[in-house]
């Protein structure tokens, strides 16, 4: 094991930490406001294939991105309209988003598969940063996708945490009852979540067709989507933790193909179950942990609100 | 937008569900119109094409039916587990599991006679999907923890035990290095029944005949719709709901199981990455478009099995088979969305206050 491929190892952590913390991120602002979306593995998908058409068409990554976000929150629009506003069950229309978006993103992007890269992030280079040893050729080459990330999460955490817009966002997914009878608009709130959430599953997607793995190609996403929705729980619903998870399950997933190198005589499939594993055991700590204590649930996340009712 | 409002119908509309999965159908078929056209195919030579690949004779009717049957037992699966309120989202798993058990038993004892084989092999299956079943179930019922999200994790894990299984420990050495079990034994493969199907499509009806009987005409299925609508109830009436999870959600794993063992004593005849087809996924769709009853589940399980061959039959002229995951999402959107204007209509006018809604709903605002 030689220094190269160590920073080789950080390198992949942060892409797929990057990948997974988008798509998390996007889910995270859906639930706190008590929208379950399980459609993240096709919006993602989904935004995978229009910003690797879109990065044909043009040329340039960054109208790429915006075509990915804009392809994710037009998708998540079809949960957002029948769970939300017409209040139809969270999970079979989360679920049947994540069939649409698969199978949109297959059907559509037929002719893509052969096609050649017509762009791609590249790292960012922040001039003598990226001279530092080890550091620089880290976190200082990482791509300007990688800060965006880590600012998007700044920015919720703020915004959770430090805003009236956040507040009611959170009050909007803990009791949609309550939030409503103090004036707030819960529809309006939920829907505009989904579609943040669908924007940055879209980005994350981007992320993926023109970084990590340039191209196109049906079955790209390989369940990452599922991780994010993972991940959300993992990190208790915080941006800070689940940042910490997205690191983690990045690197089970960036160690697979190098466990070998390492001298590990673990089958790299066997590795890659650990994340969905480690969500599940999370889950029982948690429940076991919150007898006492609040969960750390949006406490009406799944549930649809109509007004007339309750 | 901002003065329409959903207001609650004092009948809902008669033959609402019926109605709501051919509005569901008609809106799923228009933007399918539309996918086809931007792509530059003929919708409707491709809709007829689709149409009688599923049910232009006897060799398309075995095809679909054939088709229908992991589709019905995963949509069985969900229903059972639907009916009283709780989520199966690891069909999909669970298949992957009773596909596992299956071959497992297959390949212990390669050498029994085909009548005693079979039904072990089956029975391997529906063992297969009740492991995998049982953690969420005992989570769920002793924990309290969701089982929507422990159920669809496992779908991930069971994915990579059965491409560890077919990449390594079980890898068929006569294989090419495919990715690929063996073969199962000739005597283990299912009877056929007529063209392409095979007696498969007798069992999965008969179970989940039997299986809708029992939820919708037993005190064990009146039990179980209690439960599923209130837990005070089913516990003031002495129903154990620790029991009733835990039962339900593994005989919920089971059905998909046997699905698998199906799929692979009668169809797929060796272990595959891909020998749940995302079939899981869409019992579930097929489950709530049945809204959750057993009998239904079975006529939409045909119904989608014919989407599903008709995919299949157009891919020959260079549309892609997604179309038909495309149209049976759209389908179960269009329908989720008519149920709603099945009990609620629009109406104009000045959305109700906050105060109204607190007066509406006392102690809301408290």
């Amino acid at each position: 094991m030689n220094e190269q491929t160590l920073i080789g190892l950080v390198i992949a952590i942060i892409e797929f930490g990057t990948l997974l913390y988008l798509a998390a991120l996007g889910e995270l602002v859906a639930e706190k406001a008590g929208v379950l979306n399980l459609g993240v593995e096709g919006m993602m998908a989904f935004g995978g294939m229009a910003a690797f058409w879109a990065g044909v068409e043009t040329g340039n990554p960054w109208i790429a991105l915006v075509v990915a976000a804009l392809a994710g929150t037009l998708l998540s629009g079809a949960h957002a309209v029948v769970s939300v506003v017409l209040g139809a069950d969270q999970v079979v229309s989360g679920l049947a988003l994540t069939i649409l978006g698969l199978a949109m993103a297959a059907f559509l992007g037929k002719d893509l598969v052969s096609k050649p890269v017509g762009t791609q992030f590249r790292e960012l280079d922040l001039g003598p940063l990226s001279d530092i040893p080890w550091l620089g050729e880290t976190v200082f080459s990482m791509s300007a996708l990688s800060w965006l990330a880590l600012l998007l999460g700044a920015v919720t955490w703020f915004v959770f945490n430090r805003t009236s817009t956040g507040l009611a966002l959170r009050a909007v997914g803990e009791s949609a009852a309550t939030a409503d009878a103090a004036g707030l608009p819960v529809i309006r709130t939920r829907v505009v979540a989904v579609m943040i959430g669908g924007a940055l599953a879209g980005m994350s997607g981007a992320y993926l067709t023109l970084l990590l793995a340039p191209g196109w190609s049906e079955g790209t996403t390989a369940g990452r989507g599922w991780i994010a929705v993972a991940l959300v729980i993992f990190g208790a619903w915080r941006p800070g933790r689940v940042l910490v998870g997205s690191l983690l399950f990045g690197g089970l997933i960036a160690l697979e193909p190098r466990l070998q190198t390492f001298g590990v005589e673990i089958s790299p499939i066997l590795l890659s179950m650990l994340p969905y594993v480690l969500t599940i055991g999370v889950l029982i700590l948690l429940s076991i942990r919150s007898r006492n204590r609040p969960s750390a649930a949006p406490a009406a996340i799944g549930q649809t609100w109509r007004r007339e009712e309750r | 937008m901002r003065n329409l409002r959903l207001v609650r119908r004092e009948t809902p509309l008669a033959g609402g569900q019926l109605r709501a999965v051919l509005v569901g159908v008609i809106i799923a078929l228009l933007i399918g119109v539309v996918l086809l056209l931007a792509t530059g195919n003929n919708p409707f030579s491709t809709y007829l094409r689709m149409l009688d690949s599923a049910f232009g004779s006897p060799r398309a009717w075995s095809n679909t039916l054939t088709r229908a049957v992991p589709l019905g037992l995963a949509g069985l699966a969900v229903a059972v587990a639907g009916s009283m309120g709780l989520w199966n989202i690891g069909a999909e798993g669970q298949i992957i599991a009773g596909a596992i058990g299956a071959a497992w038993v297959a390949r212990l004892a390669p050498d029994l006679s085909g009548p005693l084989l079979i039904p072990l092999m089956l029975l391997g299956a529906v063992l297969g999907g009740a492991v995998l079943a049982l953690g969420p179930a005992l989570a769920r019922a002793r924990l309290g923890v969701s089982e929507i999200i422990t159920t669809l994790m496992l779908n991930e894990v069971a994915i990579r035990i059965v491409r560890y299984l077919v990449n390594g420990p079980w890898k068929d050495p006569e294989g090419n290095n495919f990715p690929i079990a063996p073969e199962i034994p000739d005597q283990a493969k299912l009877p056929g029944l007529f063209e392409r199907a095979n007696i498969g499509v007798l069992i999965a009806a008969v179970v989940v005949g039997l299986f809708g009987w029992l939820v919708s005409r037993s005190a064990w299925g009146y039990e179980l719709r209690i439960a599923g609508s209130s837990e005070r109830t089913a516990e003031y009436v002495g129903i154990s709901l620790r029991t009733k999870i835990l039962t339900v959600l593994v005989m919920s794993g089971m059905f998909a199981g046997l699905a698998g063992g199906i799929e692979l004593t009668g169809s797929a005849s060796r272990l595959v990455e891909g020998v749940a087809g995302g079939w899981g996924f869409a019992g579930i769709i097929v489950a709530a478009l049945a809204l959750m009853r057993p009998s239904g589940v079975a006529a939409v399980a045909v119904a989608f099995g014919a989407v599903q061959i008709g995919g299949l039959a157009i891919q020959t002229q260079g549309v892609p088979a997604a179309i038909s995951d495309i149209l049976q999402a759209l389908i179960l959107f269009g329908a989720l969305a008519a149920a709603v204007f099945g009990s609620y209509r629009l109406e104009r006018g000045e959305p109700a206050s906050a105060t109204n809604a607190a007066i509406a709903e006392p102690g809301a605002a408290t």
